[in-house]
């Protein structure tokens, strides 16, 4: 028998590993895409050379 | 044939038809627009893909080129973002968002067919010349529309992603969504940072990149849209 995590929810708990992982990964690739955004951003405005 | 010049893009783009097929079976099953965009998306990747692979076994072909520019290098990840913002936005912003879109592609389209190319700058470009490379368009305003639609797709697809990943987190529900999401960044960001490496002289990066990319980005919408299970103990 088994059971789906979503009927779990009430535990608001992930485990272990997820629980930090989340997070993290999240912090990670906001500060990626931030520096792409500031990347492009000098590119459009002909301070960089474009990689394509 | 070349394994990092042709083989792999070749691969990338089969990952990414078959995945676009899955993807536009289930629009076909439960609509949304969000799916028929990724599915959009995906052909746009695939296309990019098989161009770079011809590139390789090939060579230069100017057609092959404009398409590769157009789908590849300007459109794939607008489309892409395009559906994460049929997802998560209101329907009138995301609908707004679609006329500028279709209006931008055509724009796109209009003016890579209209440009004048110089094969010999592939090669002697700051690429490692064994890639393909925008270098080739010599019409001045071409290539600078390319941030515009990758900034847009990278904010909607990736920012999207992140975003959908917290929440889950933050109210600890749908682990397997939180999860896949996180793949589908990943898979996302990829190709900018192939695309980096490529300058800087690493040649392959951009299509190692591309290949890992459509692979996370399939591994992470079907973690997505598939329930974690767990035994009972």
């Amino acid at each position: 028998m088994s059971k789906s995590i979503e009927s779990k929810a009430n535990k608001r708990r992930y485990p272990p590993f997820w629980e930090k992982f989340i997070p993290a990964a999240v912090v990670i690739l906001t500060l990626i895409i931030a520096v792409l955004i500031f990347i492009t951003i000098r590119i459009a405005m002909g301070l960089a050379v474009l990689p394509f | 044939m070349d394994f990092m010049n042709t083989i792999l893009p070749f691969g990338s783009s089969l990952v990414s038809f078959g995945f676009a097929v899955l993807i536009l079976r289930r629009y076909l099953e439960r609509k949304g627009l969000h799916l028929l965009l990724w599915g959009i998306g995906m052909i746009f990747y695939g296309i990019g893909g098989f161009c770079e692979g011809y590139y390789g076994a090939i060579g230069w072909n100017p057609f092959v080129f404009r398409i590769w520019y157009l789908f590849g290098a300007i459109l794939v990840a607008a489309w892409l973002g395009q559906g994460t913002v049929y997802l998560l936005a209101k329907k009138s912003w995301a609908h707004g968002l679609m006329v500028l879109l279709v209006l931008g592609s055509i724009y796109g389209a209009v003016r890579v067919f209209g440009a004048e190319l110089d094969p010999s700058l592939m090669t002697s470009s700051l690429h490692t010349g064994s890639e393909m490379s925008g270098h080739a368009i010599v019409t001045t305003g071409v290539r600078s529309l390319t941030p515009f639609f990758n900034l847009y797709g990278t904010i909607a697809l990736v920012g999207g992603a992140v975003y959908s990943a917290w929440i889950f987190w933050r109210k600890r529900v749908l682990l397997h969504r939180s999860i896949g999401n996180i793949l589908i960044a990943v898979g996302a960001i990829l190709p900018a940072f192939g695309g980096t490496f490529s300058r800087m002289g690493f040649s392959g990066a951009l299509y190692i990149t591309e290949f890992l990319g459509a692979i996370l980005i399939f591994l992470g919408f079907m973690r997505a849209t598939t329930p974690i299970e767990e035994s009972k103990e």
